[in-house]
């Protein structure tokens, strides 16, 4: 039935939906890519599409990358754009696995005014659940492992999208360019130039069975 | 004097004749001309082997966003052209790996070679013929109405004088017929 489904998307003109294929299956799907690819001038990228991606590539290497500071183990180095950066890795992969140190957090958010604000009941955080919240000034994600509570930010560090959690994974995602954080704010993959930081930790305590971070004053 | 276009007045002021250079020598001037030069013909290889306009406008933008960013301009437009399609495999792996858990298509070396080349990278209507070309002529009414010429479920019935639940059945089992004379080719 799946590779039906993926058939009928395709000759709909809809993104493909994952399934597992046989080898069968995925024959078929092989056959349905190269006839549908031999329709008359539909492989062209669109004038809205050139347009959008140089705009979005603009934003990523015109301002962004001039000079992006990057952690290399204790030391901090500036890495100017594509002048210093690696040469002609070919293979380089698109959405990169976070291993380098530059997946460091800056450190905690602590705001130099911050009061305790209430973000959570005990009882809607269970031993491994994470919570989001938004609160007056921080936005971010509780959770409770170990019975210890954490937070994070909820912001990007790439460009302050907000992120959205995806519980199954336990990943934070970010909307704008695919970015995915651990719940405890590690990168975990990204397909931007240059690694984005980690989110910053919140400070968060329980108190009167609530959860409280430490938030700026409202 | 051996020259490619210009006028006399195009000479620099001392008069000293200007370089000439093969294409595969020359590089780009910065990445909006990589950009500009290329993201038709990476849009069109994704297309042909993803087979939706969606999918192939996410894994062109990934291919750029990850190789633009790290790209060495001071190389030849053929090496630059070369990273972003070996950029382009991988994303295309991933992409397979990701929604299906194996590889469905793949990019091989002779289209990275044909794209440093700047041949036309569009095979792509040829190699639709060549599995319809195969087929029996039933087989080829049905997926060349559905396929190339776009036709609904229904309007396609209509044309081959079935019901419905027929065309269903009928696209079905040539397009089972196309994957077998495919092979293992991806």
């Amino acid at each position: 039935m799946s590779v039906r489904r993926f058939v009928e998307d395709l000759l709909r003109g809809r993104r493909a939906r994952g399934f597992r294929p046989d080898d069968e299956e995925a024959a078929q799907m092989r056959a349905a890519i190269e006839l549908r690819a031999g329709r008359a001038g539909s492989g062209a990228a669109s004038e809205e599409f050139v347009a959008d991606l140089r705009r979005r590539l603009a934003t990523e290497l015109d301002e962004d990358d001039r000079a992006v500071p990057i952690r290399s183990g204790r030391r901090r180095v500036l890495q100017f754009g594509s002048v210093a950066a690696a040469g002609l890795a070919v293979g380089a992969v698109a959405t990169r696995a976070a291993s380098t140190p530059a997946d460091v957090a800056e450190g905690p958010l602590v705001p130099n005014d911050g009061t305790w604000t209430r973000v959570a009941a005990s009882t809607d955080l269970p031993d491994g659940g994470v919570r989001g919240f938004d609160v007056d000034g921080v936005t971010g994600f509780v959770r409770r492992d170990g019975g210890q509570v954490a937070a994070v930010s909820g912001i990007c560090t790439h460009q302050g999208c907000a992120l959205r959690l995806d519980a199954p994974a336990r990943e934070l995602r970010c909307p704008c360019h695919r970015t995915s954080f651990a719940v405890n704010g590690t990168l975990v993959s990204h397909q931007l130039p240059t690694p984005p930081r980690a989110l910053p930790t919140l400070s968060v305590r329980e108190a009167d069975g609530g959860i409280e971070v430490l938030a700026p004053p409202p | 004097m051996a020259r490619i276009g210009g006028q006399a007045d195009d000479l620099p002021p001392e008069g000293r004749p200007r370089e000439l250079r093969v294409v595969s020598d020359d590089t780009y001037a910065d990445w909006r001309a990589v950009y500009e030069d290329n993201v038709d013909r990476i849009h069109r290889l994704m297309f042909a082997k993803v087979g939706n306009r969606a999918d192939a406008e996410d894994l062109t933008a990934e291919v750029f966003l990850a190789a633009l960013g790290p790209a060495r301009l001071d190389r030849s437009i053929g090496e630059v052209r070369a990273y972003l399609l070996a950029t382009a495999r991988t994303v295309l792996a991933r992409h397979w790996r990701t929604t299906m858990g194996r590889e469905i298509t793949a990019i091989d070396d002779d289209q990275i070679e044909a794209v440093r080349q700047d041949d036309p990278v569009s095979d792509a209507p040829q190699r639709a013929a060549a599995i319809l070309d195969e087929l029996p002529e039933r087989d080829r009414r049905i997926l060349s109405l559905r396929f190339l010429q776009a036709y609904s479920i229904k309007d396609a019935a209509v044309a081959l004088g079935v019901t419905v639940a027929n065309a269903k059945v009928l696209q079905h089992r040539a397009l089972r017929r196309a994957a077998q004379l495919g092979g293992g080719r991806a």
